[in-house]
């Protein structure tokens, strides 16, 4: 191990361009680690959006879309459920408990959401985990109640008691408000980083409620109209909902449900398995992460190459220390092995610094990427595949080191014991 | 006839590609001996130390050191004959900076076993072989020792790569211009140090330079001209 301290005391004398080499393999290291881990991560807490819940029922179209705009809400229904369809799978023996949800209205670019209590009850998103109110309370029989995700109640700067006014359709900017029956904040849910945070929860009565007077898209007009306190005196049970969850009594059960309701001779519906679409739409994201991924590899190669220049640079200027090593009984090949060794050196520093510096980041940021994008990021050891992407990094340095080793050793061969001055 | 400690016969030599360099029909060193060899820069006498280290081989005739013809031997086996046997001393910048003075002198025996275990059966450890030569040369402070390569004067630097050519106790000791780069007074004094270490070492110099002054102070000299059939060629 005397080359290994000779390599070291070396790099040592060449400080300032090893740092920077070091340096560079570093960042390219953590980058790679960080990418890795936010993978891992974001296609865990994507699979964590929903949980808990056994079939997602909607109006017959695909299942990414119907994912996508009852969990995401992302795109629109193409078409309604009638409300008796929805009671009639809500009394269903093997469902534990049935959220219906209707969409379609907006506020300030942020969707509307009519549900009702067992929303709160048993919604549930990553590790089983419910719904929690961070203030105020949930929805009660008053339907111009509203109840803000944890981004809406921030971006927009509300508190409980605020009013608010609902906009008709999904658009950024509305031309038709709901502006006759304004909502009242009665709570603020806790920040979850699913799609939750960016909803408008409204009851079902609600949703209704400010729909009452309108035909054929449009609100009425005059005499027509029908006032806030009119609607509270109202029959507000819905005519349709867009879609609604079921969770079962029984998991064994979800196929034989599932089928029933495919099959319901009532109206063209479909139940599609969370978990299951889930795969399918990450499978269609999956190419921008294996993308984003391939990019960090070849930061990494970009690393090493540049401790290939680094070392490759300095061989001309090292030409007397490799003939004093010769003169001094080294034969080329410890030559060869010593420049390896450089190599390694800079390479393992890289990867310890560039692993420090990972979990530096992931400390001063966890707390942040938790709330805003809901993504955990561990302080954990490395993983087996992260120790494997190490080693591979080594690997391929020691492969570069091969590269200044050979010229070196062409060179100490030719050069001999002197240099000329 | 004793058995010689270099013995050159018929050497000759040439680069790739250009005329001959070296012809030497016939050349000795005795055990013990210091000999001077003059020779201008280009008269070839940096192939010559290049051949005599088994670095360079020789297109026709024999190198022997110490009776072992050197291109029998491969060349991984003439790299460790090589530092099993002779120290060099260069020039300047013979040492290398970023290793303590310490480090430099114990190097080779870092490479050949056999001049380790000379230095640990004299004088208890290599650690102590350097002290000693060290002081022997004049660099008596032990703080010295651990201070960086480059920290020392010339004069001291050319003492602690004496002391690195001395390390092990080598048959052979060669200088090429060790005093090029010290002033006349320090010359004549660093050669005595030199020589008073090679007589106590047993070792033989072989003492490469083109400053005719310091000739009188060796057992022999000799001119590589002289030597050399090949000398009015020009030197790569």
């Amino acid at each position: 191990m005397y080359l290994f301290r000779l390599a070291l005391a070396s790099l040592a004398n060449r400080r300032f361009t090893a740092l920077l080499t070091a340096f560079a393999i570093a960042l390219s290291v953590c980058l790679l680690l960080a990418v890795e881990r936010v993978r891992t991560e974001a296609r865990a807490s994507f699979a964590s959006t929903i949980s808990g819940t056994d079939l997602i029922v909607g109006a017959r179209s695909g299942s990414v879309n119907l994912l996508l705009y009852s969990v995401f809400r992302i795109g629109n229904a193409t078409n309604n459920i009638r409300w008796d369809s929805f009671e009639h799978f809500a009394n269903n023996p093997k469902v534990k408990w049935a959220i219906p949800m209707s969409l379609g209205d907006s506020h300030r670019g942020y969707r509307v959401m009519g549900t009702n209590e067992n929303y709160f009850e048993h919604y549930q998103y990553g590790h089983k985990q419910n719904l929690k109110l961070d203030s105020g309370r949930a929805f009660a029989t008053d339907p111009f109640e509203v109840v803000l995700g944890a981004e809406v109640a921030e971006a927009l700067h509300y508190k409980l008691g605020d009013k608010l006014v609902l906009a008709h359709g999904v658009a950024a900017i509305s031309l038709v408000k709901h502006d006759d029956k304004p909502f009242t904040v009665v709570g603020i849910l806790k920040r979850t980083g699913t799609p939750v945070d960016r909803t408008l929860h409204i009851s079902l009565g609600g949703m209704e409620a400010i729909h009452i007077d309108w035909h054929n898209g449009v609100p009425a007009h005059g005499a027509g109209r029908v006032s806030a306190d009119q609607a509270r005196n109202m029959d507000l049970t819905p005519q349709a909902i867009t879609a609604f969850m079921l969770g079962l009594n029984s998991k064994i059960s979800t196929f034989a449900l599932q089928r029933e309701i495919n099959e319901f001779r009532g109206e063209p519906m479909m139940a599609i398995l969370p978990g299951v679409a889930l795969q399918e739409l990450w499978s269609l994201m999956s190419t921008a992460e294996k993308a984003l991924f391939v990019v960090s590899l070849f930061v990494v190669l970009t690393g090493l190459i540049g401790m290939l220049t680094a070392i490759l640079t300095s061989l001309n200027e090292r030409r007397r220390e490799m003939a004093i090593l010769r003169s001094v009984g080294a034969r080329p090949w410890h030559i060869a092995t010593l420049l390896i060794f450089e190599a390694l050196a800079l390479a393992l520093a890289g990867v310890i610094a560039g692993v420090g510096l990972l979990y530096v980041c992931i400390a001063i940021a966890q707390g942040y990427v938790q709330s805003n994008y809901g993504l955990y990021l561990p302080l954990a050891w490395p993983s087996e595949y992260e120790w494997t992407l190490l080693g591979g990094i080594l690997a391929a340095a020691l492969l570069m080191g091969c590269v200044p080793a050979w010229r070196a050793y062409r060179q100490s061969l030719a050069d001999g014991l002197s240099i000329r001055l | 006839m004793t058995q010689a400690l270099i013995e050159l016969s018929d050497l000759s030599f040439s680069w790739p590609g250009h005329p001959v360099l070296l012809d030497i029909p016939a050349f000795r060193l005795e055990p013990g001996e210091t000999l001077f060899l003059k020779g201008p820069s280009g008269s070839g006498k940096t192939t010559l130390l290049g051949l005599l280290g088994g670095v360079q081989k020789a297109d026709l005739g024999t190198i022997r050191l110490l009776g072992q013809e050197l291109s029998e031997l491969g060349s991984g086996a003439r790299d460790r004959f090589r530092v099993d046997h002779t120290g060099y001393i260069f020039q300047q910048f013979n040492l290398l900076p970023f290793l303590s003075v310490r480090e430099n002198v114990e190097l080779p025996c870092h490479f050949s076993k056999l001049r380790a275990s000379r230095a640990v059966q004299r004088h208890g450890s290599v650690d102590n072989a350097a002290q000693t030569l060290l002081a022997h040369l004049g660099l008596k402070d032990p703080a010295l020792l651990e201070r960086r390569a480059d920290s020392l004067s010339i004069g001291q630097q050319q003492r602690v790569a004496a002391a690195r050519a001395l390390i092990g106790q080598p048959e052979l000791v060669i200088a090429d211009e060790p005093t090029s780069a010290l002033d006349a007074d320090a010359r004549e004094a660093f050669i005595q140090l030199l020589f008073a270490e090679c007589r106590e070492a047993g070792a033989s110099l072989l003492f490469v330079s083109h400053d005719q002054s310091l000739a009188p102070l060796f057992d022999r000299n000799l001119s590589l001209s002289e030597l050399n059939r090949a000398a009015t060629q020009v030197e790569v």
